[in-house]
């Protein structure tokens, strides 16, 4: 990829010229001023002692997340280097060689599996150890929701759990960490503000990472992104192989998730069908029949016979009334004449 | 026997592990076997964990730097003042988002409190003067789009809250007209049993009309003076506005000196029929339907 080419070209010119240029043009407000914010010296004119670089790269088949994720580590951490996508997924030892080729002794590799998975390598690059992380909920610099900036190439405060503290695989993994993340004071290409906050947390298991902006000094913050859970799966003694020191017991891989929702769906729809035949079944099936139980009669006691009577007259027949309620009316009407005639005498 | 009732996997498992009949009695007897499917329990597969092995590890790994150099903090969360069970480290969900955040939010506030003194003292600058422009993580475009997007998202908050207030009101203004609908009634039902008490001749009062009289004159007088005050209604005006209403009609729409000057409707994008969706050369020919005066000419002799 041309791309990666002209990266790897880079990172050995530019030094050259920051160094030409630090003499000839110092910095006017290089003597402290009294003054609250001042301007510091720029960062070239310190002793750049730490010599930490880190290899950020990723295997081929990397979604464009994954993509953007990778990019902002590289823009947020200036004492990283790049490559072109790994070809293999195999032979993951032959990083080593790769950084080694690059110069770097730490390396952050992207591994993507099934155009969906990613997972993370952190390692130290000669003798290790190596991590190895699922990426989860991967939120990049490019989305609108965090609303924070700062300085490309500032360094970070890194803030850890305390729980990192409580467990020698934590204790190790944060060792890591901040080798990793952390960029060298007077690194050339970093800027002399520290104007950001890298948060490791433990929750749920996993490793949570944050990127905050300091805006005040009584620690107001706001996020910058970007963000993503690592979900530890194994750490090994060596650099990408090696024993491993520790196998995390709550890890499930993606696959694994994924079959379980699968046949859980799988085992719902079966059930539901056959509810549906056993419904069927029942609809159509002939009613059985029942076969005489003779305990059915034991309290059954035979009713006394009565005699067959037979009516020999004919019954009488009632008058056929049109007007229900006539004779009703009619009678009203006479009881009413007789009280008024009553009234009157 | 239990045995036969139990399922194809505990048969499989007997075949297996070559559990004898005798045996499996054994196991009933003893109360193991539990009465429904019995289901062979998967022994987790033992996860390794080699403590002093990353012991060891992180020793020979720890590189031995001044603390400016690493600037890591290990820090709890800061004390919230306003909820005290949240505070707790455990209390913590992972599902709820809020809580979630606000615990790493918190967490990287204690950090920084730490943290921001002890740069201090090492004179590492924390804060950029304002007049210091360097290249930034993210570019102006996309601080842009994100101010962009705070902002409408601010507007559709005050919409949604002014559309609030106005159903408030119109709720409010609903209420107020059924009282003043009641009341009206009220004072008619009032004054007709008035008006029947002295039609009966139960009262030989008369002031009720009077009083009832001035305030409804009253009312008719203000909405009299309101109607004049108003002038015509919106129809009427209207239509003064277009026929014309008083006033010298005569030259009113002939061009004066002001109204030729006047060049503001004008639109050269649009002018000589440059409509918006017709672009360059083909839209000219597509408008030039009229053909030209010799075809014309052509054309009508040819039709004699």
């Amino acid at each position: 990829m041309a791309a990666g080419k002209r990266q790897r070209e880079g990172p050995t010119v530019r030094p050259r010229k920051r160094a030409k240029k630090a003499p000839s043009a110092p910095e006017p407000d290089a003597t402290p001023a009294p003054e609250e914010y001042s301007i510091p010296p720029p960062v070239s004119q310190g002793k750049w002692k730490n010599k930490e670089r880190v290899l950020i790269f990723s295997s081929r088949g990397i979604n464009f997340r994954a993509r953007h994720l990778m990019q902002d580590l590289r823009t947020l951490m200036p004492h990283s280097k790049a490559d072109t996508k790994m070809d293999r997924k195999d032979q993951l030892f032959v990083i080593n060689e790769v950084c080694e080729m690059k110069n770097c002794n730490k390396c952050i590799f992207f591994e993507a599996k099934k155009k969906q998975d990613l997972y993370m390598w952190l390692s130290n690059i000669p003798q290790g150890p190596s991590a190895k992380f699922l990426v989860q909920n991967v939120h990049t610099l490019a989305e609108l929701k965090m609303t924070g900036n700062c300085l490309r190439g500032s360094r970070p405060l890194l803030s850890f759990d305390p729980a990192f503290d409580k467990e020698p695989h934590y204790a190790l993994l944060k060792e890591l960490f901040i080798q990793i993340f952390s960029t060298p004071q007077y690194h050339p290409k970093s800027q002399p503000f520290v104007d950001h906050v890298f948060t490791f947390t433990i929750t749920d298991e996993r490793i949570w990472f944050r990127n905050y902006q300091i805006i005040e000094e009584d620690a107001s913050l706001v996020e910058i992104g970007p963000r993503f859970v690592l979900n530890l799966i194994k750490i090994f003694q060596g650099s990408f192989g090696g024993p491993t020191l520790y196998e995390n017991p709550h890890y499930q891989s993606p696959n694994m998730h994924r079959r379980l929702i699968r046949l859980s769906v799988a085992a719902k729809f079966r059930e539901k069908q056959q509810v549906k035949e056993v419904q069927k079944l029942k609809k159509t099936g002939s009613k059985v029949l029942m076969e005489e139980d003779p305990t059915e009669v034991v309290f059954e006691t035979p009713a006394e016979e009565k005699p067959v009577e037979i009516q020999l007259v004919k019954p009488e027949s009632k008058p056929i009334v049109k007007d229900k309620k006539k004779l009703r009316k009619i009678q009203r009407k006479k009881q009413k004449k007789l009280f008024r005639t009553e009234a009157s005498a | 026997m239990r045995t036969s009732a139990s399922s194809r996997c505990f048969s499989q498992r007997q075949r297996d592990s070559s559990l004898s009949d005798s045996e499996l009695q054994e196991a009933f007897a003893r109360g193991a076997l539990k009465p429904g499917l019995n289901v062979v329990l998967e022994e987790q597969p033992k996860r390794r964990n080699d403590v002093a092995g990353l012991r060891q590890c992180l020793a020979e790994f720890k590189r031995q730097l001044a603390w400016v150099e690493r600037l890591d903090v290990t820090s709890g969360q800061v004390a919230d003042p306003t909820s005290q069970s949240a505070s707790d480290k455990d209390a913590v969900d992972a599902e709820n988002d809020f809580q979630r955040e606000m615990s790493f939010y918190r967490q990287a506030q204690a950090a920084v409190l730490e943290a921001l003194p002890k740069l201090r003292k090492l004179q590492v600058p924390t804060r950029r003067p304002d007049d210091y422009f360097a290249e930034m993580a993210k570019s102006d475009q996309q601080m842009q789009k994100i101010r962009q997007k705070l902002k409408s998202k601010q507007e559709a908050m005050e919409r949604s809250e002014k559309a609030k207030q106005l159903r408030a009101m119109r709720k409010y203004g609903k209420k107020v007209q059924t009282e003043i609908l009641q009341r009206r009634q009220k004072e008619k039902k009032n004054m007709l049993n008035a008006v029947k008490k002295y039609q009966k001749g139960l009262s030989d009062k008369l002031d009720f009309l009077d009083e009832e009289q001035t305030s409804s004159q009253g009312n008719k007088k203000g909405s009299a003076s309101q109607r004049i005050k108003k002038g015509p209604n919106a129809k009427r005006r209207y239509k003064n506005q277009k026929f014309g209403f008083g006033g010298k009609k005569k030259g009113s729409k002939w061009n004066t000196k002001e109204s030729f000057n006047d060049v503001s409707s004008f639109r050269s994008k649009v002018a000589h029929n440059k409509g918006p969706g017709k672009a360059g050369k083909g839209g000219k020919k597509a408008l030039n339907k009229r053909p030209g005066k010799r075809a014309r000419q052509k054309m009508k002799s040819r039709a004699r």
